[in-house]
């Protein structure tokens, strides 16, 4: 009763085929006894900044996972650009993940490695440049995230917090990717600095032309980040508007949820 | 999208023009910046090549920074760009790899690295008495304070690596016992000296084989497990997260785990000798048709009981060797994989050569007693 005519009032407008970068089509996900996503569908369009935004525990990081191939649902499609990583074959399949970087929750930097050799790995495992060149790449994708050289030789082990999300956006970067994903980008950052990454975010969106799909609980870096926003409750999408749109939604758990960004987004 | 590609054309005065076309990007998949480079190597070798790069729809570091490295990582009056590529150009050179520097030869290193080893060999060995000291100091603080004894963690490790640890000893005690059984059998056949089985299985397992065993295969088994353990609690901060609540590390995570282990050693030194005892008496009774009965009687009249003794006393030694070295080192690691897996083999390796040296050195001390 509560969402039945929410969901589906949901939004699905016609996108033409090459703006959409991800689609999700009927996917189910279940861990034994608890279903996760129940027939879900989603479209995420290229250019955009999208936020997922969802309760605890709701499954928006297992279709973050879904998304960049790292599980399978137990039914339904994911493709990304249009195609199903799942059944490629495995040349194919790695030349569409170098397309997306992802940029996890801890960084998930590699700890035996300097900064400049994680940033430096996935053009190393290209096996198309030479050291010199992979040199100037590196730096060069070390000043994007405003890092200076000299942090270069350091281990993961030795920086702080918010310089381990720089190198982690680094090496997410260092391929040129067109989809950006984000886990959690500011959780860990004081207020300072998670503003300040989100700055960053937003000027290489705009600057590299890329489309960002991030996961988030922090309202302020959903208020100054996102420019749509998809929530997640209750196994279904029930909204894929823009962050201010979501006034117009009746749903209990919209209302709730919009009261408390409505007035971060009126300070904007 | 349009894949990176270029064209070359000759004007009258023999000149090259090379006009590149497409997305010099890495965002095209099929781009392979390797091949592109080596079939525009002549051209770049040729000073005198004229290259146009107007007709570029996208260029990205990548992509640039090819191209720079075939130039000498410098722009000249024969390249023509667009104004915004220019900017990502100029940005690359200043970014140029600084030369490395030639080291002199220096004649001392050697030196120098024995000394480095040397110093890092005092520091193992005073950490190693730091946390010895601070396990008795515990231990005297137990007997002031009995009620603070960690018996869940003591009994656990009891259980871990005293209790999961008998199939496996048993197994490879067994194994090992048959196969020295076998070729000790043809041996003294040979000599018409059957009987003495009894006396050579006898004495070398009890004494020597089975604490052996039993150290090598828990330094391997639970020795590993505990440096492990510590080492993740400590990436994890868990340790610290203890100490914040008062409560003593040594006393928490270091003496259950070498009171638990010293305490199980004993008994399996009994339970891997006794298994590999069944497994020589086994190939005896086959080889040269020894009943077990007769075997087993005839042990405790040519074997002291006395040896007996010193393999208890040798596992209670060896047990606390282990673990402690485990603890050691598992203090020790720091926060990344590498250290994680070089204390680890540290750990192992350094348990079993202890336990090699402390048994040698207790050979040459009870060489009196019991043969």
């Amino acid at each position: 009763m509560m969402s039945e005519s929410s969901i589906q009032n949901t939004p699905q407008e016609n996108i033409p085929d090459q703006d959409v970068i991800c689609d999700i089509q009927n996917v189910c996900t279940e861990f034994g006894e608890n279903i996760v996503h129940h027939n879900l569908n989603l479209k995420v369009r290229r250019g955009d900044i999208t936020a997922l935004v969802g309760r605890s525990g709701c499954g928006k990081t297992t279709l973050l996972r879904h998304i960049i191939g790292l599980t399978k649902p137990k039914s339904g499609n994911v493709l990304l650009f249009g195609e199903n990583m799942h059944i490629m074959e495995r040349v194919a399949q790695r030349r569409l993940m170098n397309r997306f970087g992802v940029l996890f929750q801890q960084g998930a930097l590699f700890s035996a490695l300097s900064v400049f050799d994680n940033v430096a790995f996935p053009l190393r495992e290209l096996k198309q440049f030479d050291e010199s060149v992979i040199y100037q790449l590196v730096m060069h994708k070390l000043a994007l995230v405003e890092l200076e050289p000299r942090d270069a030789g350091l281990l993961p082990a030795e920086i702080s917090g918010g310089m381990v999300k720089r190198v982690g956006l680094a090496r997410a970067l260092a391929l040129e990717p067109e989809l950006l994903v984000l886990d959690e980008p500011t959780a860990g950052l004081d207020p300072d600095r998670s503003h300040n990454f989100i700055d960053l975010v937003k000027q290489l969106k705009k600057s590299l032309g890329l489309t960002v799909l991030f996961v988030t609980h922090d309202m302020d870096t959903l208020a100054s980040l996102a420019e749509r926003v998809v929530v997640l409750e209750d196994k279904h999408i029930i909204a894929d508007c823009p962050l201010r749109e979501l006034a117009g939604i009746d749903h209990p758990f919209i209302i709730n949820f919009f009261q408390s960004i409505r007035s971060r987004l009126e300070r904007l | 999208m349009a894949a990176a590609s270029f064209r070359v054309a000759q004007d009258d005065q023999g000149q090259q023009h090379v006009q590149l076309f497409g997305q010099w990007s890495l965002r095209v998949p099929i781009n392979d910046f390797a091949k592109l480079k080596k079939s525009l190597q002549p051209f770049f070798v040729d000073t005198f090549t004229k290259w146009d790069l107007l007709e570029v729809d996208q260029l990205d570091a990548a992509g640039a920074s090819t191209l720079l490295s075939g130039w000498g990582n410098k722009l000249n009056g024969n390249i023509t760009l667009r104004p915004e590529h220019a900017e990502l150009f100029n940005t690359l050179i200043s970014l140029t790899k600084p030369p490395d520097k030639k080291s002199e030869r220096d004649w001392l290193s050697p030196l120098n690295s024995l000394g480095k080893g040397v110093l890092h060999l005092m520091h193992h060995f005073s950490e190693f008495i730091r946390l010895l000291v601070s396990l008795l100091v515990e231990i005297a603080y137990l007997f002031r304070r009995p009620q603070d004894f960690p018996w869940r963690e003591f009994s656990a490790n009891v259980y871990k690596s005293g209790v999961n640890a008998l199939p496996v000893t048993a197994l490879l005690g067994f194994m090992i016992g048959v196969v020295m059984g076998y070729l000790m059998s043809r041996q003294l056949h040979a000599f018409g000296a059957d009987v003495y089985i009894v006396n050579i299985l006898g004495l070398s397992i009890i004494r020597e084989l089975g604490p052996v065993l039993m150290a090598v295969l828990i330094a391997g088994r639970s020795g590993s497990a505990m440096t492990a353990q510590i080492g993740v609690m400590r990436v994890t901060d868990e340790i610290d997260a203890l100490t914040t609540m008062g409560i003593s590390r040594t006393l928490r995570i270091v003496l259950p785990k070498v009171l638990g282990l010293t305490f199980v050693a004993p008994l399996l030194v009994l339970w891997t000798s006794g298994w590999t005892l069944a497994g020589g008496a086994f190939a005896a009774n086959l080889e040269l048709g020894i009943s077990f009965r007769f075997f087993f009687d005839y042990l405790p009249l040519v074997v002291q009981p006395v040896n007996l003794t010193l393999s208890l006393i040798k596992g209670l030694m060896f047990g606390f060797v282990v673990a402690l070295v485990a603890c050691h080192f598992g203090l020790r690691i720091k926060p990344n994989t590498e250290s994680l897996s070089n204390s680890t083999t540290s750990s192992v390796v350094t348990a079993i050569s202890g336990v090699i040296l402390v048994n040698a050195w207790f050979a040459i001390l009870t060489r009196g007693i019991g043969v």
